[in-house]
């Protein structure tokens, strides 16, 4: 699985995308809407928000390039965002009582162009605060959304996660950023 | 409070010890002092300093040191202080200085040994005791640095036994993870995380190898990983490693734990993805091998399927997956975890990336698995906090523990030998260093 990815993680050299407002407008309402999902716990929706083949992604250094030769904070396909839900959701999760609550604040929202393989590549900003059992945690950073088309909407073909201290000393990450 | 030697023995019984010993933070202090002011502690990889200059900073015990290497090739370890007015010389992390330090404050300079080079306006000093020569206008090095295949360690006493020695039984461990290189040696590689505990520092060490734990505390996640595999109707690797510690008790009984001195130890493998003929990663890792040592030497070096080891002090290695989880107490329930993985030079690619796989999935902070670990450590931390009973029990197979010529053997996996050994030998450094610092001069013990 992992072991034998060939993915295309890159977000540069993409190229131009002509977005009318409407559709601008959409894609930010797409995002605000995975957000919310998250927010709220409604992990079979929001998995339903991916392409079959979409990574999840949070780097552990600024920059990083890939995920296959460094070690990454998240980097997880469908199979292991199916495991993290499923433990989030079992009874005797230990960690997890209490549950983590999580609220984001997402904006910035930036459309960059195309990739190669036809994907939309969108940025944003992001602001989370997570609690669970002590003091409420700040996380912040940037997200890459890789957007396929599909009918009127999209899905994610990937995201990327780059948090301002990722290269930090952690706590644990339970729930998905 | 202070504690007398007669005290700190009677916190530790043959099967049982006082709560206080994970709760009080002037047991932590005397333990900054007395264990990881003599043990030798694993400081670092040499390949984290390729080139001359290049240094590494990190702690050894309550102390910043920082680990460089000098234009002959040898790898110093230093404390990171400026012996003018104690400004730190490097910054956290890693880089390189080049030929010499250079104090950014008043620009003293020292070379790569840490040894005395010059400062600015040297008129200003003369007439004064400032004497070049004078260690106390150096930068002051750990008393002892020694490594064995690579591995740095440090120790901030000038008496004790030698590295090889100290690390006894346990250097097998270390040679495994080098031997998986066709050439012997490995390298740091591929990141590290850095994951911060609430909870004493000891109690990680006792987890590593108590068997007891797994199915109970990682029920979530092997049941996760198993509900997954059915509905996949197969399970990748990424699945099987999760799903080991679900084996029943009678899986667990019969695993080998072997206790050393000083509190090393280790456990046997729970899977094996070495003897996974048909994995074509291990067959390609198999032939490298082959090439190199022969067949059955290489047989040899894959079949030592060894599961978590103890360095007690430094960490814990782990040989299959190629990595060293570093353990670095921070205060008395606060614990930071630095998890290292490794290269093995010239063996196939596909390990590494297995490896890089393994610290993704089981010990990224992000991990399925670990966050149930780290939530019973600190039940523990506050659960020992209360006043709800004094004695945290290690009863298990007690008086039953074999002894062999290098140690000690469980006669049970489920056996709490390791936490037994680990606090013989907690017991032995405490109370040596009661006796120490009562010979010494004016330490800060007393009173
Ligand atoms: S503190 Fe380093 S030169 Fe002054
Ligand atoms: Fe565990």
């Amino acid at each position: 699985m992992l072991l034998d990815l060939d993915f295309d993680v890159s977000t540069t050299g993409l190229s131009p995308a002509d977005v009318p407002a409407d559709t601008y407008h959409r894609i930010a309402q797409f995002l605000y809407r995975e957000a919310c999902l998250l927010d709220e716990r409604r992990y079979d929706d929001w998995q339903s928000l991916w392409t079959s083949d979409g990574m999840y992604w949070m780097p552990r250094v600024v920059g990083q390039q890939s995920p296959f030769d460094h070690i990454s904070l998240f980097w997880e396909d469908r199979m292991l965002r199916d495991v993290r839900i499923r433990r989030l959701e079992h009874p005797r999760n230990w960690s997890q009582q209490p549950p983590t609550r999580s609220v984001r604040l997402v904006g910035g929202v930036q459309v960059e162009g195309v990739d190669a393989g036809g994907n939309l590549v969108v940025h944003s900003v992001f602001q989370m605060t997570e609690w669970r059992k002590r003091q409420p945690r700040q996380l912040a950073g940037r997200y890459t959304h890789k957007l396929a088309a599909e009918g009127d909407s999209w899905r994610i073909r990937m995201k990327r996660v780059d948090l301002v201290n990722c290269d930090d000393a952690h706590d644990v990450f339970e729930v998905f950023v | 409070m202070s504690y007398t030697e007669e005290q700190l023995a009677a916190m530790v019984r043959g099967d049982s010890v006082h709560r206080g010993v994970y709760t009080d933070p002037a047991i932590f202090d005397l333990e900054m002092q007395r264990i990881y002011g003599r043990a030798w502690v694993y400081v670092g990889h040499e390949s984290q300093v390729p080139k001359t200059g290049d240094y590494h900073t990190t702690r050894v015990g309550d102390q910043d040191v920082l680990m460089v290497r000098a234009a002959d090739g040898n790898v110093h370890v230093l404390y990171n202080r400026c012996p003018h007015k104690g400004a730190k010389l490097v910054a956290d992390g890693e880089g390189c200085v080049g030929k010499f330090f250079r104090c950014p404050y008043h620009a003293w300079t020292f070379k790569l040994d840490g040894s005395h080079l010059g400062v600015p306006l040297k008129q200003g000093l003369e007439g004064t005791s400032y004497d070049p020569a004078d260690p106390s206008f150096s930068m002051r090095r750990l008393a002892r640095v020694d490594a064995y295949r690579g591995f740095v360690f440090a120790s901030q006493s000038k008496e004790g036994p030698a590295l090889v020695d100290f690390l006894g039984g346990v250097r097998s461990s270390i040679d495994n993870l080098c031997d998986r290189s066709p050439v012997g040696e490995v390298e740091v590689a591929g990141g590290i995380f850095r994951v911060m505990q609430r909870s004493n520092w000891k109690v990680f060490y006792e987890n590593l190898h108590d068997t007891m734990h797994a199915r109970v505390t990682h029920e979530s996640s092997y049941a996760a990983a198993r509900d997954e595999a059915k509905e996949m109707g197969e399970m990748p690797l990424e699945l099987h490693i999760m799903d080991g510690n679900g084996e029943p008790y009678e899986f667990w009984e019969k695993l080998e734990l072997r206790a050393y001195d000083n509190g090393h130890g280790y456990m046997e493998g729970i899977f094996n993805p070495g003897a996974a003929e048909r994995d074509p990663v291990s067959r390609a890792h198999f032939d490298t091998l082959t090439t190199a040592y022969g067949e059955e030497r290489a047989r040899e070096i894959l079949g030592m399927n060894r599961h978590n080891t103890v360095i007690y002090g430094s960490g814990s290695p782990h040989t299959v997956f190629q990595q060293f989880r570093v353990i670095r107490p921070i205060a008395v329930d606060r614990t930071l975890i630095e998890i290292q993985t490794f290269r093995c030079k010239g063996a196939p690619d596909g390990v590494f990336k297995r490896a890089m796989m393994y610290a993704n999935v089981i010990n990224s902070p992000s991990s399925n698995v670990m966050p149930d670990d780290i939530e019973l450590y600190n039940r523990c931390q506050e659960g020992n906090a209360t006043r709800g009973g004094e004695w945290v029990s290690m009863h298990r197979y007690h008086g039953s523990d074999r002894s062999d010529a290098d140690g000690m053997v469980s006669v049970n996996g489920t056996s709490e030998l390791p936490m037994r050994n680990q606090f013989r030998a907690w017991k032995t450094y405490m109370e040596a260093g009661a006796t120490a610092a009562g010979a010494a001069t004016g330490d800060s013990t007393c009173c």
